[in-house]
């Protein structure tokens, strides 16, 4: 599959201040997105996942590196044409209404206006704004904001979208929502890169992710390649046999009457403790194997520097 | 970056374009109305209410195109505007000196009228009562292009009685009175100079000036004596000695310093001996 | 076309602000009071009719293209809704051209509604319909789309504040320049006067589009102005905004 994105090497430094004080924001990026992928861009507050959006859609300059956006530098407009975006915190021009916003980005393409109508029109409803088009944006809620800023963004049928935390600020419920509009754009064969700091948007719908920190790519791969079946440690509830005996075994992390919570850190020894519990006639009341998740190297990775 | 320096270049080039344009359209003669952009300067007051408190910046750019437009010889009406002009400025800063001087300066010797300067001095004087400049200058005018004394002393008058007027302001004010025959006043002011000078070339100055007061009453004296003389024996006298003798005027005055009157029996003028300023 | 539409826009965009409505009300109040100031005044009435109103005219527009041209770039920046408007397939002075288009749209809609109020004005007093008067207007409407550039320039770097104050100094020494003319014939020939005198023509020359007084009292207009007046303002607004695409073309949106 051809990469759609693809960034190398790219450095980005600001300076600020009145005597300038250089900081780095990029220290050298590289990743690519594949067609027909959804992409999570993972990283803390401040890791520069934003300015790696910036750079990708041209708003910014990068100091060095190349991106190419469908093989092409981003400031050509050929590369923007298949392109949608949804920007953190979408604001937009508040004194036009919702139809009006959406029909005004859509003039931008060139599309005529019976097609735009209609188009919009299946826009709205798709992201269920059909009955505030009239309104106009000042008096959006901000899950509507983010939901127009969706629209917005699949005004030209892309197939390439960029979303900058479109999960952010919204209530339980828009997040499935917004959820299900991701998975059905992948279905229909978008390409999705979106960035997020929360893990289980990431877990639950990206077939690949980076891990950005501090201004380099700590992981990249493929989310069952990075949290490998490797096991941490196993989780086991028992009762009835000597709590003497089985602490040799594991790390007891808590007794509940004559329950005893045990953290087990290989496989020989959860062999033994089952052994033992048969032998004692005990019972065995829980068996989890905890598999290393995504915060984990998160937290490696923020925690290591 | 290539694009970069091509739009650098455009953008040189469009400038350059833009100046050869304007320097075709100055070349372009554009009329303009005399006068016509005074038309309706509002009144001092009036504009002083509306300037927020930048009266006297407004005055320095109202003092400044003053200069330009009546430096510029082509307006043939612009006197007519004049005292609307100053008295705006003087409303806006009515303690600034050099836009009342300028004004006469310009009444004087531009628009050839003594009287328009005079009123700039007295718009001075009205607002500054303490300034002694504005009645000075005054009357130097009233003296100098009207040879009106009488003015000249009252203007000298009200000088020399302001704080921090110079000294020759009192002497100017003798002089003027000598000029218009108020001998009495010259006399005693003459005499006040004289006393309290201590430099001695004005005491020698306010002597001389004394002098001629004397000799001007006595003279004057002498002229009434002589047409009596000759009305009664129709002829001028041979010499004062007869006149004396006659009981018209006796004793025959003498000048200050003692001596004679030069008499000419023949046409019976009287005048000094000397040269008042070369005694 | 995208030039187009971000024109009408930003013309949707003015026209939908409060600011431009209360200078369109101060703007038909000062040009209905120049009838209070006839009465008050001796001699020619309409004079001070017509002086009042085309200075009002102008007075507002620039104070418009001031105010809200300063304001548009900057905004968009600020509110960040430039982010999403230039991820869609459009060039960065494609944008820049649009908003000026759209501001000078609005202009010329908000010039022509005050000399409709201007020329009725005028009508009640002569009970003619002086169209001549619509000469002036059009220099300043030249005038308006040059300081529109201006504002546009100095928004694509600078806070509203500070652009606010820098066109209105562009405005000032627009129209005194002239007097370094007066000062070049005061100065000594050399150095000086010749570094002068490539200021003096390189500045920005307001006064070339004020025919206020030629149109008032019924004086000729030269022809050849016609020609060279708008053909300065065309080449120095092209300069201005082309100064401005240079500024916004290398800009990072942060």
């Amino acid at each position: 599959m051809a990469d759609v994105l693809e960034l190398r090497d790219v450095r980005k430094a600001f300076r600020q201040g009145f005597i300038p004080r250089r900081r780095d924001v990029l220290r050298g990026i590289s990743f690519s997105v594949a067609e027909g992928e959804i992409f999570g861009y993972l990283g803390p507050n401040g890791a520069g996942k934003t300015t790696t959006i910036k750079c990708v859609l041209g708003l910014i300059f990068p100091d060095g590196g190349t991106i190419r956006l469908f093989g092409h530098p981003p400031l050509a407009v050929k590369a923007r044409a298949g392109l949608g975006f949804l920007p953190e915190n979408p604001y937009f021009y508040d004194y036009l209404s919702g139809f009006e916003f959406l029909d005004f980005y859509a003039q931008l393409f060139g599309l005529p206006k019976a097609e735009r109508r209609e188009r919009i029109a299946r826009l709205l409803r798709r992201v269920g704004l059909e009955k505030a088009a009239g309104l106009p944006l000042r008096k959006y809620s901000r899950g509507m904001l983010q939901r127009v800023g969706l629209a917005q963004a699949l005004v030209n049928d892309p197939s390439f979208l960029v979303l900058d935390e479109p999960l952010g600020g919204l209530d339980p419920l828009g997040r499935k929502e917004i959820r299900d509009v991701i998975l059905g754009l992948k279905d229909a064969g978008k390409t999705i890169l979106f960035t997020s700091h929360i893990l289980q948007d990431i877990e639950m719908i990206c077939d690949r992710v980076a891990i950005l920190v501090g201004g380099r790519i700590h992981s990249q791969g493929r989310l069952a390649d990075l949290v490998s079946e490797k096991i941490l440690f196993t989780e086991m509830t028992v009762s009835g046999v000597e709590p003497e005996k089985i602490t040799a075994l594991g790390q007891s992390l808590s007794v509940q009457g004559n329950r005893i919570l045990l953290k087990v850190y290989d496989e020989a020894g959860v062999e033994a403790v089952l052994s033992l519990v048969r032998e004692k006639k005990g019972r065995l009341h829980a068996l989890i194997p905890r598999l290393q998740t995504l915060e984990d190297i998160f937290v490696d990775a923020v925690k290591k520097p | 970056m290539r694009k970069s320096t091509a739009l650098g270049l455009a953008l040189a080039l469009v400038l350059l374009a833009a100046a050869g344009l304007k320097l075709r359209l100055d070349a372009i003669p554009r009329r303009t109305m005399p006068g016509s952009s005074v038309i309706f300067l509002p009144s001092g007051k009036f504009l002083r209410a509306t300037t927020f408190g930048y009266s006297g910046f407004l005055a320095d750019l109202l003092f400044v195109w003053t200069i330009q437009y009546y430096g510029n010889p082509q307006i043939p009406d612009k006197f007519q505007r004049f005292e609307n002009i100053f008295s705006a400025i003087a409303e806006l800063d009515p303690r600034w000196v050099d836009p009342y001087e300028v004004a006469a300066l310009i009444a004087i010797y531009d628009a050839r009228d003594v009287r328009l300067a005079l009123r700039m001095f007295d718009l001075g004087a009205a607002k500054n009562p303490g300034m002694w400049i504005f009645p000075y200058q005054a009357g130097h005018y009233a003296q100098l292009y009207l040879k009106d004394y009488a003015l000249a002393k009252a203007y000298y008058e009200k000088a020399m009685a302001l704080p921090g007027a110079p000294p020759i302001a009192k002497r100017l004010f003798a002089n003027a009175a000598y000029q218009t025959m108020d001998l009495r006043t010259a006399w005693e002011t003459w005499s006040e100079i004289y006393e309290t000078a201590e430099d001695p070339q004005i005491r020698k100055i306010a002597s001389n000036h004394l002098y001629r007061v004397k000799a001007a009453a006595d003279i004057s004296l002498l002229r009434q004596a002589l047409d009596r003389y000759r009305e009664r024996y129709g002829r001028w006298p041979s010499d004062l000695e007869r006149l004396a003798a006659s009981g018209i005027l006796s004793p025959i005055p003498k000048d200050m310093d003692g001596k004679d009157y030069a008499y000419d029996p023949a046409s019976g003028g009287v005048k000094t001996a000397v040269i008042p300023w070369k005694r | 076309m995208t030039v187009k539409v971000i024109a009408l826009n930003t013309f949707k965009e003015a026209v939908r602000d409060r600011i431009l409505y209360l200078l369109l009300f101060f703007a038909a109040l000062a040009i209905v009071l120049s009838r209070v100031l006839a009465v008050l005044t001796v001699g020619d009435r309409t004079k001070v009719v017509k002086d009042v109103g085309l200075a009002s005219i102008s007075f507002f527009g620039a104070l418009m293209a001031i105010l809200i041209g300063t304001g548009l770039v900057y905004k968009e920046i600020e509110k960040r809704t430039i982010f999403t408007l230039l991820a869609k397939p459009i060039r960065r002075h494609e944008f820049l051209l649009g908003k000026y288009f759209g501001l000078v749209l609005t202009l010329a809609v908000m010039t022509a509604a005050m000399s409709l109020i201007f020329l009725l004005l005028v009508f009640a007093h002569t009970l003619t319909v002086e169209v001549r008067l619509l000469v002036p207007v059009f220099f300043i409407f030249l005038e308006l789309c040059l300081l529109t550039a201006v504002a546009i320039l100095f928004s694509s770097f600078s806070t509203p504040i500070l652009s606010s104050l820098f066109a209105l100094s562009f405005y000032l020494i627009g129209h005194f320049s002239w007097s370094l003319e007066t000062l070049l014939k005061r100065t000594r020939p050399g150095a000086g006067r010749a570094a002068l005198r490539v200021v003096y023509t390189l500045l920005p020359d307001l006064e070339n589009f004020n025919v206020k007084t030629e149109a008032v009292h019924g004086l000729p207009i030269p022809a050849s102005l016609f020609l060279y007046a708008p053909a300065y303002g065309l080449v120095y607004t092209a300069f201005v905004l082309l100064l401005a695409v240079l500024v916004f073309r290398r800009r990072d949106f942060v």
